[in-house]
């Protein structure tokens, strides 16, 4: 019966995007494979919105080399298991460009099943597109050719946020709160060593760890931090574990600066509100002022349309595509990734250069903490991120340890 | 009197020895000719590769849950376990064959399924006794706990399990055998097809061995077991290694099939998999957690293709089968067997097709009530489309549908209640 059922679907669907498709050229398609259903699609919708709208667009500027941009959603439910089933299914639909962005655990599944794949089928070859997966080691040991991040990796955003601090004579105490698994002791272990590096007088009053998003009460982690004397806090922390932890900062009254990787995620504005005003920093890259007219009108427009904010890199990121496709005249991947490499572009939030040493892109990042009567707020608010500081790309940038296997 | 047991018992047991062949030659020619309808799809043995795994999984829960009578919320943990040693066994056959000696560069990936099961199988021996005292609440609460520390412990010791982005190997490497190069998903489809067919047919005989009866009695009445000088203890504790070392086979297959592993495969949602397959498919047959496996794989692989409630969907079906067919779907098809094996089919079918149909509309009907609820609230296009047809949240045309269908389901529903009591 069921399957009975998807049949009539899917043929009727085949029939109604056939039927569109036939007045214009091949597309090219990009696959999204990221968590779209459930509680975590959240962090995976947006970029779908994102992704449609600018995909729009850059088809009215005349497309991708020519080509119609289309997005196909994968619904990956952020497992790496069921990601690679999604993969193959993309790839079997005839996509040759995959997206993803949350979870390294899925990106270290695409990233490996994707070199195998390439390896395995040299005729049919498929890019992956990194948007915000930022293990360090994807463009460092594990690095490869048909990865690209358009994202700073974790050590890169630390760089950021430890010369800010360094910067500041008032900080002498810093506290790392994260959650406890790769990532966040990722964080914390980088914080510790670049600050001892930059600043060794500062002294790390506390390094915790809490279980990853099984915390409902944040009080006894805060009244450790508000007696360890803090006058900054870094964290990692994502999801409910970010929201909770700035709710009950508030709560004790601990007005010292959250450091933040993550106080942007969907839904983390519109729960913090009031409470993360000139409590919440971010380190990202771009800020929520939109100062550009052109990506402010976008902005709008796109809550309207879709009810998702803007999503800055994702956006650059697909105009990258295009560029590289406009430019190698071919929508081939393995010509797309030559040019790519090395490729620079001009972006809202500044000069964007995708190194081809690693894959990693050298992009500047912005340092901003939230605000109230923002004149764009986010997430339908007042509240959106205002900016403090910008870092250019150059001293963002990393060395890496990437020794790039490139084929012939 | 004990004449009059021990004769159907001898009766059914010459019947198994001919007949009871004929399931295992439809299953495996099943397999062989799934092949041969999916050439050049490579989606589809993808799919076929995870439905394999499943089965096995699902089964080797069915042994605790169906069998045994142990709630289990922690069974991943052997999936999870006997995947990471057969993924560390590839990476050092993938490391012993640069070398090219040792011990590793002579096994073959093929193998590591039974790496999987011996070490799930060594995992339960070492953590289960303690467990094994209880069935019932207290065993599915030690058994969650057990799952939430395994898959904690994941997390945090990344030498061994790799941290968030798990560990990975590659499946073409060390000894081919059978000319398998185990390059493309249609190569490890017949790798999945054997250890699958090998898996259920170990497990089928398991359930005919005495330990295989002691674990129905176990779950029936512990007590008498006691009685009788069986202590459940130990029974439970043999069924519990029984369990795990065939979900470590699970979990090895799953290694070279996935090629990575990564600490969320010992969880609790890859355990609550395994209880939704094994509940959906039906815990009282031996094959019901086949189909089980069948259908939740593939709804979860294919329908979030679909809708956006696909999520929804997975939970509806789950509540209705536990609440109107708590015998799952394996248990249709067994009634149906049954009444065929009976000649009772003629005059059971006419009831059955009306309820069919009943439920048919009514699933419809709910269908579409989902897509337009969905659309109305946070819809994405204009439309609901439910099979190919355009309902409009915003029009009466649509909600009437749903009433009409959900009316006339409820009705042919009542007249099939009316048809099965005059029959009776």
């Amino acid at each position: 019966m069921l399957k009975a059922v998807f049949k009539l679907f899917a043929v009727s669907l085949c029939l109604l995007s056939g039927l569109a498709r036939a007045a214009e050229a091949e597309p090219v398609r990009f696959a999204l494979i990221d968590p779209l259903t459930g509680p975590m699609s959240v962090v995976g919708q947006p970029a779908l919105a994102q992704l449609q709208f600018t995909a729009e667009r850059l088809n009215k500027e005349g497309g991708m080399d020519g080509h119609p941009i289309e997005i196909v959603g994968y619904d990956n439910k952020i497992n790496p298991q069921e990601s690679l089933v999604q993969l193959q299914k993309a790839i079997d639909d005839g996509i040759r460009y995959i997206i993803q962005g949350n979870g390294s655990s899925v990106g270290s599944a695409l990233l490996s099943a994707i070199n195998k794949h390439n390896q395995r089928n040299p005729d049919d070859r498929v890019l992956y597109l990194n948007y915000a997966a930022i293990e360090p080691s994807f463009t460092n040991e594990r690095c490869s050719f048909w990865h690209f991040r358009f994202d700073a990796h974790v050590d890169m955003k630390m760089n950021m946020l430890t010369d800010w601090i360094a910067e500041n004579p008032d900080f002498k105490k810093v506290f790392l709160i994260n959650q406890d698994y790769s990532f966040g002791h990722t964080v914390s272990e980088s914080a510790m060593r670049m600050l001892k590096e930059k600043r060794p007088d500062i002294e790390i009053v506390g390094n915790t760890f809490h279980p990853l998003g099984k915390v409902k009460d944040f009080s006894p982690y805060i009244s450790k931090i508000k007696s360890s004397g803090a006058d900054v806090v870094i964290t990692g922390n994502w999801g409910q574990d970010i929201n909770l932890l700035i709710k009950s900062a508030a709560e004790y009254g601990v007005d010292v600066p959250f450091l933040t990787y993550y106080g942007s995620t969907p839904g983390t504005i519109t729960q913090v509100g009031d409470k993360g005003v000139d409590r919440v920093y971010l380190i990202a890259e771009y800020h929520g002022d939109f100062t550009d007219p052109e990506i402010a009108e976008r902005q709008v427009a796109l809550y309207k349309e879709k009810g998702w904010d803007y999503y800055p890199r994702v956006a650059a990121m697909l105009e990258m595509m295009k560029a590289a496709g406009d430019k190698a005249g071919s929508i081939e991947p393995l010509a797309v990734a030559k040019t790519l490499e090395g490729l620079e572009y001009d972006a809202a939030a500044g000069h964007l250069t995708m190194r081809a040493e690693d894959h990693q892109l050298q992009m500047p990042l912005y340092l901003s903490v939230l605000k109230d009567n923002m004149k764009h707020g986010a997430e339908g608010t007042d509240y959106n991120f205002h900016q403090i500081a910008r870092f250019d790309a150059d001293q963002a940038t990393l060395p890496t340890t990437c020794r790039m296997r490139r084929p012939d | 009197m004990s004449q009059d047991i021990i004769a159907p018992m001898q009766r059914t047991k010459s019947r198994t020895s001919l007949r009871g062949l004929v399931p295992w030659v439809v299953f495996a020619a099943v397999l062989l000719l799934l092949p041969v309808f999916f050439q050049g799809n490579s989606t589809a043995f993808t799919l076929l590769n995870v439905i394999g795994i499943n089965i096995v999984f699902a089964l080797s829960y069915n042994m605790l849950l169906g069998q045994g009578g142990m709630l289990s919320f922690g069974h991943a943990v052997f999936f999870g376990l006997g995947s990471y040693a057969a993924m560390h066994a590839m990476i050092a056959i993938d490391e012993a064959s640069y070398a090219g000696e040792g011990f590793w560069a002579h096994v073959p990936v093929l193998g590591m399924p039974l790496v999987g099961m011996i070490a799930g199988g060594l995992v339960a021996l070492v953590l289960g006794w303690p467990f094994c005292r209880r069935a019932g609440t207290a065993f599915a609460m030690i058994t969650l706990g057990l799952g939430e520390m395994v898959a904690a412990a994941g997390q945090m010791f990344p030498s061994l399990f790799g941290g968030e982005a798990g560990i990975y190997g590659n499946r073409m490497v060390g000894p081919q055998w059978f000319g398998l190069e185990l390059a493309q998903s249609s190569d490890v489809y017949w790798f999945i097809a054997f250890w699958t067919f090998a898996g259920v047919f170990a497990m089928w005989a398991f359930t005919r061995t005495p330990l295989g009866r002691m674990s129905n009695a176990v779950r029936d009445n512990p007590d008498r077991l006691q009685f009788i000088g069986y202590p459940p203890r130990n029974v439970r504790f043999m069924i519990f290694i029984a369990a795990g070392s065939f979900g470590g086979l699970a979990g090895g297959m799953a290694a070279v099939n996935y090629e990575i592993i990564t600490p969320e495969a010992l969880g609790l949602i890859p355990s609550g998999l395994a209880l939704l397959m094994a509940a959906v498919g039906g815990l009282g047959v031996f094959y019901g957690p086949i189909v089980g496996a069948v259908v939740v794989t593939l709804m979860n692989s294919m329908l979030s293709d679909y809708t956006d409630a696909s999520i929804l969907y997975v939970g509806l079906v789950f509540l209705a089968i536990v609440m109107f067919a708590p015998r799952g779907l394996g248990g249709g098809i067994e009634q149906v067997r049954v009444a065929w094996r009976d000649g009772d089919l003629g005059r059971r079918l006419p009831g059955w097709l009306s309820g069919a149909l009943a439920v048919g509309l009514i699933i419809v009907g709910l269908v579409v009530l989902i897509e337009l609820a969905f659309q109305a609230t946070h819809g994405s296009d204009e439309f609901a489309h439910v099979f190919g047809v355009d309902f409009d949240a915003a029009g009466p045309w649509g909600w009437l549908t749903v009433v009409v269908l959900l009316v006339a389901g409820g009705l042919i529903k009542r007249a099939t209640n009316k048809l099965r009591e005059d029959q009776a």
